[in-house]
């Protein structure tokens, strides 16, 4: 998966400090980004190339960041969009882009989520990305017709659950993801339980996939999320 | 719904109001009627009365001057037919036949000595004798064998008997019984014609309040830009429209405030956490020692506490200002709560608590979807971070009529008895609780603002008890508040 290192990204965020950490992740995971600090001087820079993605902040200095995103729709831009939004309620215009393809994430974010995010995007953007109906990673495989995965050709016992969940770590295997991002893809829920239900889950699935003699693949990152390996 | 529609229109207040005047009205014209009536029927009664006096008078006169030979007879007979002629409030002539007048002479003895009119007199002599009191004025006199009573004045004459001249009241009675029925045909055009006219006035003014009242009720659940309808009329009820939309205005702008505080203050806030939350986050992904990383993992753990905190507190703020924007869709809260429990389930059977769902299926309620995932995690999380081991919680969904009803169930030691009457207050929690004190207020606002209630206790066979009662009803109101106004109209 290397397509995404001649990637260009579009930045618009006001904030500098947000800004200049957003830059140098997203530059330190590929990406050729360049940042605009409002809505003129994305406006400028969108009109001269072509970007494959959009992250535009809502909370202008100059404009709404929705206006710019409808602005720059009508101007022939038809990058997906990565809205980053300080508000609490994801108003419904913002429900709207979404429907129409684009994502939203709200501040403060985890980095691996804007990432995860970014690759859907990026994904969705790719024209025709065939469906496997196998996916291995190592010697993990999933097979996704009858449901079933096995390890070094051993049958694990999972759940349905637990299948989704294994499917989901092994789409994104090698990166990391987020508690909220397997709340909001596994489960379909955006909350933020203050309990440890999500751990709980992996433990579980750790306990049929890490089985004893094989290398584990399932790893935590304390304060971050989970990463399953893939080498 | 049934009985509300069953029949609108006896229902509504125009109906009544139009009944009662209608009522008044009707009464009024009647009282006004039977004055006029008791004038008519005496003016009739004067003028034959007046006509009977000087009749009966005259024929007197005649009796008395012509001699009582053979022609008498004949003289007083034709002076008398003559008279009778010209008797008022006649109607119609039944040629020569006159069956409305008598004259009778009858000796001191009772005798009748002369007779003119139908039949033979007897009856009329019978009654006249049967009729004790003597006086000059006129009486009623009523006859066997006649269907009218008869009008009749006398006079004594000098030799002792009596001239009765009698007038059947028929046709006097006929007058009044025309009268009366014409009355009565124009009092019901008239009434029937005010009831329409006050059913239609008041339902026009009544329904212009109910779109008010629609309006205003529409107003209440979602937004508040829209306004209650206004008429050019400048009356009370138009008044009415203006004070409410200028009030809604006012809530408006108060509202538009808090929504920018609040808007402004987690922008301040989040665009700080963001760049702390993204720095750390640099930091950790870096070559770095376990100890190293150890506080900067409690420190995101910590950032994100606070952000939960922020977003909780101002939706509960929010909400009990009635300032919550709410995006309604239908949820499935069968659907929802076994999703919850699969994700709730290995956690809390880890810390050995047993969970029951009893549900009846599918139940689906209008509310904002990513709300009420809070509200059930949070019930969830409070029952995983209070119950000791070895507990149970019972779900259980139920849906009425009108309602639907979650009820959350556990046998642990109940809710902390000095949180009494505050459970859902801010801020609130018990002694020992490791929450910050907001689920619980977080779940009464969400609840509230859909129109539903939360109520919490510690029944006597121990536990806690939480139940909620979301209405059913909302989504007939916001689906089709339209068809609503076609069933009343």
């Amino acid at each position: 998966m290397t397509y995404h290192h001649s990637m260009q990204l579009l930045l618009v965020e006001d904030e500098l400090e947000i800004q200049r950490f957003l830059k140098q992740s997203l530059t330190d995971a590929g990406y050729e980004v360049d940042a605009a600090k409002d809505g003129r001087a994305a406006a400028q820079l969108a009109s001269g190339k072509k970007y494959d993605v959009l992250i535009v902040d809502l909370g202008l200095p100059d404009q709404d960041g929705i206006d710019l995103i409808l602005q720059l729709r009508q101007s022939g831009v038809s990058s997906p969009v990565l809205i980053l939004s300080a508000r609490r309620s994801v108003d419904d215009r913002v429900k709207g882009l979404e429907q129409g393809g684009d994502d939203y994430l709200t501040k403060p974010f985890a980095l691996a989520e804007l990432l995860a995010r970014l690759r859907n995007l990026l994904r969705r953007n790719l024209a025709a990305s065939e469906e496997a109906s196998r996916l291995r990673v190592l010697d993990l495989e999933l097979d996704f017709i009858r449901r079933r995965a096995s390890r070094g050709g051993e049958v694990l016992n999972l759940s349905p659950q637990e299948f989704v969940l294994l499917e989901y770590l092994c789409r994104h295997a090698g990166r990391v993801v987020t508690r909220s991002m397997l709340l909001s893809e596994v489960w379909g829920m955006r909350i933020q339980p203050d309990t440890n239900v999500v751990d709980v889950h992996i433990y579980r699935l750790r306990g049929k996939v890490d089985i004893e003699g094989r290398e584990p693949l399932i790893k935590t990152l304390r304060g971050i999320g989970y990463v399953l390996k893939d080498r | 719904m049934s009985s509300k529609t069953a029949n609108p229109i006896m229902h509504s207040a125009a109906w009544r109001i139009s009944l009662w005047a209608t009522l008044a009205f009707a009464i009024g014209t009647l009282l006004v009627f039977a004055m006029l009536h008791r004038f008519v029927a005496n003016d009739i009664q004067r003028r034959s009365d007046a006509w009977l006096t000087g009749e009966v008078a005259v024929l007197g006169d005649v009796a008395g001057r012509t001699p009582k030979d053979r022609l008498y007879g004949r003289v007083v007979r034709e002076v008398a037919e003559l008279a009778s002629r010209e008797v008022p409030n006649k109607l119609r002539s039944n040629g020569n036949e006159n069956d409305s007048v008598f004259f009778l002479q009858a000796g001191d003895d009772g005798t009748p000595k002369l007779w003119v009119g139908v039949g033979d007199g007897t009856p009329h002599l019978a009654a006249i004798r049967a009729h004790k009191v003597v006086s000059d004025t006129p009486y009623d006199l009523n006859v066997t064998g006649f269907k009218h009573p008869f009008r009749v004045a006398s006079v004594r004459m000098l030799d002792g008997s009596h001239i009765y001249l009698g007038l059947s009241e028929r046709d006097e009675l006929r007058v009044l019984r025309n009268l009366r029925f014409r009355f009565l045909c124009l009092w019901l055009l008239i009434v029937l014609f005010g009831f329409a006219i006050v059913f239609y006035a008041t339902r026009r003014m009544l329904n212009y309040v109910r779109e008010i009242t629609e309006a205003a009720s529409r107003i209440g659940q979602s937004d508040l830009s829209s306004r209650v309808p206004t008429n050019k009329r400048n009356d009370e009820v138009g008044h009415l429209a203006l004070t409410l939309n200028h009030m809604l205005d006012r809530i408006e702008s108060s509202v538009h405030q808090l929504h920018t505080i609040t808007g402004s203050l987690a922008h301040d806030l989040r665009s700080p956490l963001t760049a702390i939350r993204g720095k750390l986050e640099i930091v950790l992904s870096g070559d770095l020692k376990v100890e190293q990383s150890e506080p900067i993992v409690s420190a995101i753990d910590e950032l994100d506490r606070l952000t939960e905190f922020l977003n909780t507190s101002l939706d509960v703020a929010e909400a009990k200002a009635d300032a919550l924007r709410l995006s309604r869709t239908e949820v499935d809260l069968d659907e929802l709560l076994r999703v919850m429990l699969d994700l709730y389930e290995p956690c809390m059977s880890e810390k050995g608590l047993r969970v029951d769902l009893r549900s009846a299926g599918p139940v689906r309620v209008l509310a904002d979807a990513a709300l009420l995932h809070r509200v059930i995690a949070n019930l969830l999380d409070n029952e995983l971070n209070h119950l000791p081991a070895a507990c149970t919680v019972s779900i259980r969904l139920g849906a009425s009529e009108n309602t639907v009803s979650l009820t959350v169930e556990d046998d642990g030691p109940g809710f902390a008895s000095e949180i009494g009457l505050q459970m859902f207050e801010q801020r609130v929690k018990g002694r020992d609780s490791k929450g910050r004190g907001l689920g619980l207020a977080f779940v009464e606002a969400v609840v509230r603002a859909h129109g539903g209630s939360v109520t919490a206790s510690n029944p006597p066979q121990g536990g806690a008890l939480l139940t909620i009662n979301w209405p059913r009803a909302v989504e007939e109101m916001v689906d089709a508040p339209h068809s609503l106004t076609l069933v009343n109209r």
